[in-house]
């Protein structure tokens, strides 16, 4: 199977370019044009060309040789408002699509890809590698089975390090789509869209401010609190901000506190970990497992047993999270925005 | 200190689950009590050894002050006796259900000369304190995001609790410690948003119910309480977490305790005797203790009146937010 890995721009990419690398019945084919562009300095701010040869994954220079090569496959971790571009060309020469998350920076174009895969016969599945955490997966079975009672009530925090000094485009308003809320309010409206089969946002307030990170002359929001009401009733708070001060022992984190009519259950998935202290501090060593490994096996699973993309044909198989997901979860960050500006609930 | 509170005479208004911890705290404080109650206030008395006022007036004649451990619902009126009468006030949160009669209530202490201490007991557990003293001392920078919980088994299942307009709902009676909280660590309020799940219904509180609110302080920072009455049997639990420009501080209560107990069943069931000094002094302690040495004369508390009318002014900005669907804009007209 042949998987092009497009752009680098996403410090995801190379955690997928060495798994996939890794796969035997795999080729892996590489571009990253516009990162040479990318104002980053330091160790890790590595792109292109060079990246590619540490990740040890064969790489082209233009996007055109990319896409003539004839992926089966193309994952998508680009910038955010570039995500559409290119999935759109991977629809277009009949490859199946892994996206980055959030689907895109605004409704439109997210609705524009869902189109796009929709017409080509293509997968198009959204990177939220935490649907994949093994305590997630044990919280949704138990929901599913009626343990908690009807659920009412979440809570969600997705707190992390800025994501300033590799790539600061994770801070342009433009490339990004906004700051914390755009950044980290997907994650946990993913796994409660999971956890509710799908249920709409109706109502979506936002409050953001930036306070955090001044020192770094950062423009977009740095912390922010989304309240939503869903169609169903439910009420869900996401705590998005990037408020891991940077010398935190790990980059942060993801909970989520579910609460029914029979108790609640409280799951936070990269707790797991050896703690202890060395020379610059606290240590804290993480232990479980890789997401990405699950999340890219799902993927690549879909693809081969649904064969390649017949257009206007929905794939055999249709892996989850896919494009809808993506799309409510847009939703939802698109109105938290709108919201954060005018101090009032959005409706949708 | 112990000369200051020599001979306190205090007036228990009221007899219920919390009058205990309260007369516990004053007999720790050599305080004379007077009880009096609707009901209870007998067998109260004779559990600790207390004296019984027959009546209200009675016991105010009796007294320095007065500690009002009634359901809120009296509050207001209790408060306004007590004040008429020329006694200051100690009285359980929340000071009074409407911002309203909170506002009565401290205007017509300060035409009075008397004085108004909530007791928003909170602010006396040392890990809240020791949080409040860190923001303070600029340990974590500038405050940008906040967030309290709080969760209880349903007190709603059967009794007055239920009834919004008596007991507050899950806001007004349980939440009120985190909006105080809140006030307490990022400063004034200028907007509030809330959302309740699933919704109060003709003045009638559901059973199992959660309360997100979010609050906009003039110094820029953001803050979420979040209260819930669960499924009856859930653990009291509460807990923060406070993100500043430099730092982070939280807490969750039960966890980090330093004692983690893991026996077999009856492997000695002799009763065990626990020092006092095992337990630490209780926050109630703290609290009356400080509040009744500001009574004295002495240095203020760290709660005041206006706190106790600001935290009711912030769940009545919450409720207006979820009858009307809007976010309240607080610009001075209240808290």
């Amino acid at each position: 199977m042949k998987v092009a890995i497009a752009s680098f721009a996403h410090t995801h990419a190379g955690s997928y370019a060495y798994l996939l690398g890794q796969m035997p019945d795999v080729e892996v084919l590489s571009a990253d044009p516009d990162g040479a562009a990318a104002p980053d300095t330091g160790p890790r701010a590595l792109r292109g060309a060079e990246l590619a040869e540490k990740l040890g994954v064969p790489y082209v220079d233009s996007y055109d040789e990319l896409f003539a090569w004839g992926p089966d496959a193309v994952v998508v971790t680009s910038e955010n408002a570039g995500h559409r571009a290119l999935v759109e060309r991977a629809a277009a020469v009949g490859a199946h699509v892994l996206c980055e998350k959030p689907l895109a920076t605004e409704v439109a174009d997210g609705q524009a890809m869902l189109d796009a895969c929709a017409e080509a016969g293509s997968i198009l599945m959204i990177a939220y590698p935490v649907r994949f955490a093994p305590s997630y997966l044990r919280l949704r079975a138990m929901v599913e089975a009626g343990r908690l009672g009807d659920v009412f009530a979440v809570l969600g925090t997705n707190n992390g390090k800025i994501p300033y000094d590799a790539r600061q485009w994770f801070t342009d308003a433009t490339l990004a789509g906004g700051g914390a809320l755009v950044d980290h309010t997907v994650h946990c409206a993913d796994l409660i869209d999971g956890l509710t089969d799908g249920a709409s946002a109706a109502r979506v307030y936002a409050a953001a401010n930036h306070v955090l990170h001044q020192d770094k002359g950062v423009q977009v929001e740095t912390g922010g609190l989304v309240t939503i009401t869903y169609d169903n009733g439910l009420l869900a708070t996401i705590d998005c901000s990037w408020s891991v001060p940077d010398n935190g022992p790990t980059w942060g984190g993801v909970s989520l506190q579910v609460t029914g009519t029979n108790g609640s259950v409280e799951i936070e998935p990269f707790l797991p970990h050896v703690g202890g202290t060395d020379e610059k501090g606290e240590v804290f060593l993480g232990v479980g497992g890789n997401l990405d490994e699950s999340l890219l096996a799902t993927f690549l699973d879909a693809v081969r047993e649904s064969g390649p993309p017949v257009p206007g044909k929905t794939p055999a198989v249709v892996p989850q999270p896919d494009g809808a997901v993506g799309l409510r979860t847009l939703q939802i960050v698109d109105a938290a925005r709108r919201s954060a500006v005018s101090g009032q609930p959005v409706d949708l | 200190m112990a000369e200051q509170l020599a001979d306190l005479r205090v007036g228990l208004i009221g007899a219920g689950n919390i009058a205990h911890v309260h007369v516990a705290a004053w007999k720790a404080l050599g305080a004379r009590i007077v009880v009096y109650s609707v009901e209870g206030a007998e067998s109260l008395a004779e559990q600790y050894g207390l004296e019984v006022a027959p009546s209200l007036d009675a016991l105010l004649a009796e007294v320095e002050f007065v500690d009002i451990v009634t359901p809120s619902p009296t509050h207001k009126e209790l408060a306004l006796a007590a004040i008429a009468a020329g006694k200051d006030v100690i009285c359980e949160k929340p000071l009074t259900l409407t911002a309203a009669d909170s506002h009565e209530v401290l205007a017509a202490a300060e035409a009075a000369g008397v004085k108004v201490y909530p007791a928003h007991v909170v602010r006396y557990f040392p890990e809240y304190k020791a949080a409040y003293d860190a923001v303070q001392g600029g340990r974590i920078g500038a405050v940008a995001v906040a967030r309290f919980f709080r969760q209880a088994s349903s007190p709603a299942g059967a009794g007055w609790y239920r009834d919004v307009a008596r007991s507050g709902g899950v806001i007004m009676d349980l939440m009120v410690h985190d909006l105080d909280q809140a006030q307490w660590l990022c400063g004034k309020v200028t907007s509030v948003y809330a959302v309740q799940n699933p919704p109060t219904v003709d003045g009638i509180s559901p059973v199992n119910v959660s309360a997100h609110v979010t609050l906009t302080h003039e110094s820029g920072a953001i803050s979420l309480c979040r209260a819930t009455w669960g499924v009856p049997g859930t653990p009291f639990r509460t807990g923060f977490h406070v993100a500043g420009a430099s730092g982070v501080l939280k807490h969750t209560s039960g966890v980090d305790t330093g004692f983690v107990e893991e026996l077999q069943k009856e492997a000695n069931a002799a009763e065990l005797l626990i020092p006092a000094a095992a337990r630490g002094e209780s926050p109630y302690l703290t609290q009356l203790r400080e509040l009744a040495i500001g009574l004295r004369g002495g240095p203020e508390p760290r709660v005041l009146g206006v706190d106790g009318v600001a935290a009711v002014d912030l769940a009545e900005a919450a409720r207006l937010s979820m009858e009307s669907g809007k976010t309240i804009e607080l610009n001075g007209a209240v808290a």
